[in-house]
């Protein structure tokens, strides 16, 4: 099967900036692929090279099988763009912004386009000048999703919605993924993408560190272990067990870091007299924040 | 062909082009109308006589009270080429690069069209923006016989033709220098400066000998610095306009097909 996104060796500099360093990448079809990253780490530039708005200094890309230098025409009839500074028309209104979208890509069957504005409730009879950031968002999401392409690229794409509203982006997501089509979505909303993601890269400074499922991403992910004894314990006693770290002891009160498998740990706690324990998975987020501190002591990079 | 993005340029700017074709028009109508009150005003004649360099400056030659030195005077050599160029020389700017930096060239570039076909339709909108201008004043210069002016159809038509494609072709250096630069400001400035240094070739030629040479490459030489209104324009003048346009849309054209949009 042709994957939806292939990059390899893909690089763009901005004078002396590199924004993108030598970025292989593969997104295969069906599934929403998460790109992770602050500002500035590079996920804006490689989508626009994605849709060859951009020249790579060097490297190539390809969408749906197609160069992305090449084959630029047909990429752009086979995707959906939403760019992450969505900026519209000031005088023309929401449905003025449809109709004209339909026309330029040779759309004639507006029901579905009128079906996603009512899922977002988008204001369609306002000029764009006079829509708040959320409601220009969900106009740019009905220009993306309304030709029902094979893939969208969406840049930070619930960026101004409200709760409802990223819900409602989620579920079109998903719908979108089971009809076998295929999602690419810049984002630093990890909760979101924690929960929607199939599979998740993560850029620092233009070069890709990690490329992961969610769960293998949070399996991967430190575990916290909070345990309580009867008595006074020595940090030595954790020493010999691989993977274990002491974070803090007080007395019969212990926190440790675990990577890897957990018995080894568990059978040395249940035969010390413990009187509670916890243990905890990091969170996306913490591990996003330790990939973006030092990728090295995750065992990354990960990018396959 | 599609024409979609020249005819959303068009529709978003059709107030202002009605702004301009009016102004115009009111203009138009009052330099024609005023004709019968200088037409046998001698003193007018020597006051530009007496000053060749002035009257250059203002791009006058000959008797100001002929109906062509009128024409010439007053609207075809100075006001009416300036007001054109406003408008090619704002929007060749703002279609490539103004529209990058607002934002809204993406999601245009994301549509499945060549860069070029985007390019050859923001020249067809310039055209067609310009073409209503020089077809207002144009008909209101042909209004203008009513008021005494001694002038043929054939020659308002061919000199305003010359115009136009002046006026296109700094519009067209404007869109290239923005397709380069992706900035709107040295898009202006470049278009801008083109148009005035050409100007000044063409309106001190008659005065300064020392840029006689220079006049060839003027465009406002080719297309009203010899008195095309009495003239007449020659095929060699519409020559050079027409491939100095070819030239700067082709230019348009490959310096966009590089530009990183943002």
């Amino acid at each position: 099967m042709t994957a939806a996104i292939e990059t390899s060796g893909l690089c763009k500099d901005y004078g002396a900036t590199r924004a993108v360093i030598d970025l292989d990448l593969v997104v295969e079809a069906g599934q929403v692929f998460a790109f992770l990253g602050p500002n500035g780490a590079g996920k804006t530039t490689t989508i626009r090279m994605l849709l060859a708005l951009q020249r790579p200094v060097s490297g190539r890309a390809a969408v749906l099988g197609l160069d992305c230098g090449r084959d630029s025409v047909e990429i752009h009839r086979r995707i959906g763009y939403l760019p992450g500074d969505l900026a519209l028309y000031p005088k023309m209104t929401g449905r003025q912004h449809i109709a004209w979208h339909a026309r330029a890509r040779g759309l004639r069957d507006l029901s579905f386009a009128t079906e996603l504005a009512g899922r977002f409730d988008a204001v369609l009879d306002r000029p764009a000048r006079e829509l708040s950031k959320g409601n220009r968002q969900k106009i740019g999401l009905v220009l993306a999703f309304m030709s029902r392409p094979e893939l969208l690229v969406l840049d930070e794409p619930t960026s101004g919605l409200d709760p409802l509203m990223r819900s409602e982006f989620a579920r079109l997501a998903r719908e979108v993924v089971a009809e076998g089509r295929t999602v690419f979505w810049s984002s630093h909303e990890l909760d979101e993408v924690q929960r929607l993601a199939d599979r998740v890269a993560i850029i620092k400074q233009g070069r890709l560190i990690a490329t992961e499922t969610v769960e293998h991403l949070r399996d991967s992910a430190p575990q916290t272990v909070h345990a309580r004894f009867a008595r006074p314990i020595a940090p030595s006693l954790f020493a010999g067990i691989g993977g274990v770290s002491v974070t803090s002891c007080d007395g019969g009160a212990v926190q440790l870091e675990v990577t890897g498998a957990i018995g080894p740990l568990l059978r040395m706690i249940a035969d010390h007299d413990p009187v509670d324990f916890t243990c905890q998975h990091a969170g996306l987020d913490e591990l996003f924040l330790a990939y973006y501190r030092e990728p090295a002591a995750l065992g990354a990079p990960h990018a396959h | 062909m599609r024409t979609d993005i020249a005819r959303l340029d068009l529709a978003n700017r059709r107030r202002s082009l009605t702004g301009y074709c009016l102004g115009m028009a009111v203009y138009a109508l009052v330099v024609v109308a005023m004709y019968p009150a200088f037409k046998t005003s001698t003193s007018l004649d020597k006051l530009i006589a007496s000053d060749s360099t002035a009257a250059a400056l203002f791009g006058v030659t000959g008797r100001i009270s002929s109906s062509g030195g009128w024409l010439n005077g007053n609207i075809y050599a100075n006001f009416f080429p300036l007001i054109l160029l406003l408008l090619t020389v704002g929007y060749g700017a703002a279609c490539l690069a103004g529209q990058d930096e607002d934002g809204t060239l993406g999601p245009l570039a994301a549509l499945p069209l060549r860069r070029a076909a985007i390019v050859a339709q923001k020249a067809a909108a310039m055209a067609i923006q310009a073409a209503a201008l020089t077809v207002t004043v144009a008909v209101l210069v042909v209004i203008g016989r009513s008021f005494q002016l001694d002038i043929t159809i054939a020659s308002v038509a061919s000199v305003s033709a010359a115009i136009f494609l002046m006026a296109l072709d700094f519009g067209l250096i404007a869109m290239t220098a923005g397709a380069l630069t992706g900035r709107k400001g040295t898009a202006i400035g470049a278009g801008t400066a083109l148009a005035a240094a050409s100007y000044l070739i063409s309106s001190l030629t008659p005065v300064a000998p020392w840029i006689r040479p220079a006049r060839y490459a003027s465009l406002f030489y080719w297309s009203v610095g010899n008195s095309q209104i009495s003239n007449g324009v020659s095929p060699g003048s519409y020559t050079v306009l027409i491939i100095t346009g070819l030239c700067a849309l082709t230019a348009a054209m490959l310096a966009f097909r590089r530009l990183d949009i943002h």
